[in-house]
């Protein structure tokens, strides 16, 4: 019988006690992208010169790559925590550790896809509209 | 150095094996659990009833109080459909008109939407998670008494034709100018309430954190909690930022602070920021948990596990993120610059993708299942309609162009009305239907609710959907009246036919619900077959919420499990019995939900009322500008939770461990990151910061929105006493560290030590915090108010985490505080990391802003 003190999955799945916050990383890049970008161009456009919003275009767009490379890199990992080609598993419904673990890894990769959608949601009015008119 | 002192750990065999689980309860043993747990959660009985704490009491007080709020508005409604049915009417004059629309709203918002929402959780959460009760009642009965007091103080209003009248968001310069009491009721009243909105969602973010059912894994619990925490989560972000807006509003009400008067500096539009910062998630606080019963009942009603569990988390966290990124989509007419309007209107269009996800689930999930036309289905049909139609009118509205063609006009009051009406109301009455039987022990009239529904349903479209054309048309929304020449008149008087239908509707709704049900019978324990734990309840009701706490290995335990309410009336089960007549719970860990501790809760009482009573004199006295019985109520206020606290609380238990059924031995103490009062601690704390950076937000605000601020030639704080007070703020924070750790290495007396010195480099903070901007006039200019905003909030807290280290210091004197039970000092602790970065924070801007702004 197996006693409560036994950490029987301790070594594979050390890392989940942060995996409940890990499913907001992505989400989280996209907030900071979207509230660096919204304060950039609130301070460029009350107190920046001529060239200042040609600049700040530049500047968000390189945020959005990074903020992309960033969603992509824990996407990734996100997808191979969730383990489907191996088990092609879809619910993960079962009351043990390698359903939660892979579960976790599941609703990380689905919000990483929507905070990836986000991001170029959000990077889209930079491109489009020129000045803070 | 000594060793640490360390508590004991849970102990024996887990998971239970099916061998032990099978093993049959004697008869005798299984009498004496159910009498001593009987005798733990006895419901006070006659006028003794008001001091229950249950949560199945608190729980139903808090929902019928906000129905009858809802009702309530809903008669001003009427009376405002009244008002408009006809061209120049005079059945209101537009002073009440203006005082009725501004109830309408604010109740609708403040006194029913989101308390609706903490009544149902408080009432459910527990049951479905197979808990006794929540980690916290007596903190749940504080917010329904703070609630009732303040949803009283604010309704009561009305009757002295003293109601705000400045439309539900109180809009400055139009809110702060306006005469008599009005806004002061709305922002302290409403404040009030706020609070205990934070209240009730610290207590359901522990709940359906920690209070799982053993072996209830992430994966696994019910859609409700993941919605739950969500909502919780978001009440934490969105509500700080509106109270700090209320404390700017109110000392410029109070004292002639001038945060939103642009002659002096200010500026209404950070009212605006603050005010949506709060009110567009707000709107999802409002859908999500509505829209969560929906998860509950879909799956039942299809007899089939959802589908796409995956994808409706993904779709509550997605929403609750993306919801934050939308607030500007209410000011797109306050001139703001092109691109920032881009941002939030492509965020507004971001955030349909995961809330149609969920929409797609629940009809995937009826699609593959055998569905059963029950009257809870027919609501979430009637919800899912009239809410994808509202989501379309919100697409159109997204869009900067249109929107400033339709600002202000019908169309947004039938767009608003769409998505409330479908994301909340519906989901609710289907919600009420669904539960019923678990709530009440009957069943609801099939005949009765099928006019119900059909009455409010097409009741409902009569009175909205021609507001879209009322609004193209170019009615204004809160005009009293409208000439005959407008060509408005037939739209509006089909609309007013429609509101009465819907209260036709909500009459036999009404009926169907307070009717006495006696001639019923016994109903069915399972009425609808449901898969979910709350339905494993007894009939006829026991006040312990479960008889044993089970073992959960499935999503739908109830379908999965076959011999699970068997064992647990059994009492095969953990906690089955009570053997010092105590309330228990078990508390578990967060991701896998293994048994930790089993945490004593508390019973019935007196002092949360009286609490509630202090608390709500400390906001109502200021509305008429009496601050000496506010003072006294506050300081009352404090010292009833503080008795509350220690008589109650993390006391050190008589047995460090309890038998817990099926060989577990469980601690009966926890301390630090394991207990749910540091949980609990930590979270609020969150919220508290958010509300803090909302007023630093408003300094920075100010400096992109103004060129004269700091306005030139301004005064500025003193250095010197800047600089002390950082330095003294930081050693109060290293002194309360020090205590905690001298005290686990049983260093009791240096401990003690630290806890005298701390409060007094408190105080120094306090002190210095105060003489760096005393020579400043507040009233000048808003340079000087934010600095002196910034102080009163620090001072503020300073305080309260000064009592906080006498009540340590207390504890550790007579004995509540030891160096093995030391819970109190460790949230304490916690308190102070906050309190240390606030005082940093506030240093900084206080003595180095300025420099770097000039």
């Amino acid at each position: 019988m197996s006693d409560i003190r036994d950490e029987e999955d301790a070594h594979e799945f050390r890392a989940e006690a942060l995996s409940l916050w890990r499913i907001t990383f992505s989400p989280l890049i996209w907030a900071v992208h979207f509230v660096t970008s919204y304060g950039a161009t609130a301070l460029v456009c009350a107190k920046g010169g001529v060239g200042a919003v040609a600049l700040l275009r530049l500047g968000i767009s390189i945020g959005t790559v990074f903020a992309l490379a960033l969603i992509l890199w824990l996407a990734w990992g996100a997808w191979r925590q969730w383990d489907l080609r191996r088990d092609r598993a879809w619910e993960n419904d079962a009351g043990t550790s390698e359903d939660r673990h892979q579960f976790l890894g599941h609703a990380a990769f689905l919000l990483a896809v929507i905070s990836f959608i986000g991001v170029v949601y959000v990077s889209l009015p930079v491109l489009l509209i020129g000045g803070c008119g | 150095m000594t060793k640490p002192a360390s508590l004991p750990m849970a102990e024996g065999p887990y998971p239970p094996s099916e061998a032990a689980l099978a093993e049959p309860v004697p008869q005798a043993e299984q009498q004496r659990g159910a009498e001593e747990l009987r005798a733990a959660w006895k419901t006070p009985e006659g006028w003794r009833y008001v001091t229950a704490v249950n949560n199945s009491e608190v729980g139903k007080w808090y929902a019928l109080t906000a129905l009858a709020f809802m009702l309530i508005a809903g008669v001003l409604a009427l009376l405002m459909r009244v008002q408009l049915a006809f061209p120049d009417m005079t059945f209101l004059d537009a002073d009440r008109f203006n005082q009725f629309f501004t109830m309408h709203g604010s109740a609708m918002m403040f006194l029913f939407a989101v308390p609706m929402f903490e009544a149902i959780s408080i009432l459910l959460l527990p049951a479905f998670l197979g808990a006794r009760d929540m980690p916290f009642p007596r903190l749940s009965a504080y917010g329904y008494w703070c609630f009732l007091i303040g949803g009283c103080f604010v309704l009561g209003s009305l009757l002295f034709d003293a109601a705000p009248k400045a439309g539900w968001f109180m809009y400055p310069p139009l809110a702060t100018k306006e005469e008599g009491i009005g806004p002061d009721v709305w922002l302290l009243g409403l404040s009030f309430i706020e609070v205990a909105s934070i209240a009730a969602a610290v207590e359901l973010i522990v709940g359906a954190l920690k209070c799982r059912p053993p072996g209830m894994r992430v994966n696994i619990m019910p859609l409700y909690a993941w919605y739950v925490l969500v909502v919780g989560g978001m009440i934490l972000f969105a509500f700080p930022p509106l109270i700090a807006g209320d404390f700017l509003f109110e000392l410029e009400r109070s004292f002639d602070w001038p945060f939103f008067d642009p002659t002096r500096g200010g500026d209404p539009i950070l009212w605006q920021h603050l005010f949506w910062i709060f009110g567009h998630p707000e709107v999802y606080i409002v859908f999500l948990p509505s829209i969560a019963i929906a998860a509950m009942i879909v799956p039942t009603v299809a007899q089939r596990p959802i589908v796409g569990y995956s994808w409706i988390v993904l779709s509550a966290v997605g929403t609750g993120f993306l919801s934050f990124g939308l607030w500007v989509h209410h000011m797109f007419t306050t001139g703001l610059p092109q691109i920032s309007l881009g941002f939030f209107s492509a965020a507004s269009e971001a955030v349909v993708i995961p809330t149609g996800i969920q929409i797609f689930a629940f009809v995937a999930t009826l699609m593959v299942g055998r569905v059963k036309l029950t009257l809870p289905m027919l609501w979430i049909a009637g919800a899912l309609a009239i809410f994808v139609a509202g989501g379309l009118t919100g697409v159109m509205l997204a869009i900067v162009p249109f929107n400033w063609q339709v600002h202000d006009t019908y169309f947004i009051v039938a767009h608003l009305h769409y998505t409330l009406f479908g994301g909340m109301v519906f989901p609710v009455i289907a919600g009420v239907y669904y539960f019923y039987p678990f709530i009440a022990k009957k069943l609801l009239s099939e005949r009765l609710g099928l006019w119900a529904f059909w009455l409010i349903f097409s009741g409902f479209n009569i009175t909205f959907l021609p507001m879209h054309l009322t609004g193209l048309m170019g009615m204004p929304r809160r005009v009293f009246t409208y000439p005959e020449s407008s060509g408005w008149g037939w739209l509006n008087l089909i609309s007013t036919l429609g509101a009465f239908i819907i209260a036709a509707g909500f009459a036999v709704f009404l009926y169907d619900l307070l009717r006495p049900k006696k001639a019923q019978g016994e109903i069915p324990r399972n009425p609808w077959g449901a898969g979910t734990l709350e339905f494993s309840h007894e009939v006829p009701e026991e006040a312990w919420g479960v008889r044993s706490v089970p073992h959960v290995t499935s999503r739908y335990p109830l379908w999965d499990q076959p011999q699970l309410v068997e064992r647990m009336d059994a009492g095969r089960y953990y906690l089955p019995d009570a053997p010092d007549h105590q309330r228990e719970t078990i508390v578990t860990s967060v991701i896998d939900a293994k048994p930790v501790h089993v945490q004593r809760v508390t019973g019935p009482a007196w002092i949360t009322i009286l609490a509630a009573g202090f608390t709500g004199g400390a906001f109502i006295f200021p509305t008429f500008h009496i601050y000496t019985p506010a003072i006294i109520c506050g300081a009352f206020a404090i010292v009833c939770i503080m008795y509350w606290l220690w008589t109650s609380t993390a006391r050190p238990p008589k047995e460090e461990m309890r038998d817990a059924g099926l060989g577990l031995r469980l601690p009966t103490y926890a301390s630090g990151p394991d207990s749910v009062g540091w949980w609990a601690m930590w979270i609020t704390m969150l919220g508290d910061a958010t509300a803090f950076a909302s007023v630093v937000f408003g300094f920075f605000f100010y400096w992109t929105a103004r060129s004269d601020f700091p306005p030139e030639g301004a005064l500025h704080p003193m250095g010197h006493w800047v600089v002390l007070a950082a330095l003294a703020g930081v050693a109060a924070w290293a002194l309360t560290l020090a205590a905690r750790e001298a005290n686990v290495r049983s260093k009791v007396a240096l401990a003690r030590a630290a806890l005298v010195l701390a409060p007094l480099a408190a105080g120094v903070a306090g002190v210095a915090a105060w003489a760096a901007v005393r020579d400043l006039d507040p009233t000048s200019h808003v340079y000087p108010a934010i600095l002196w905003a910034l102080m009163v909030w620090l001072v503020a807290h300073l305080s309260a985490g000064v009592l906080m280290q006498g009540y340590c210091l207390a504890g550790s004197v007579f004995g509540k505080l030891t160096p093995r039970h030391d819970a109190d000092l460790r949230n304490v602790t916690l308190y102070w990391h906050f309190m240390a970065v606030k005082a940093l924070v506030t240093a900084a801007i206080l003595g180095l802003a300025p420099g770097w702004l000039a």
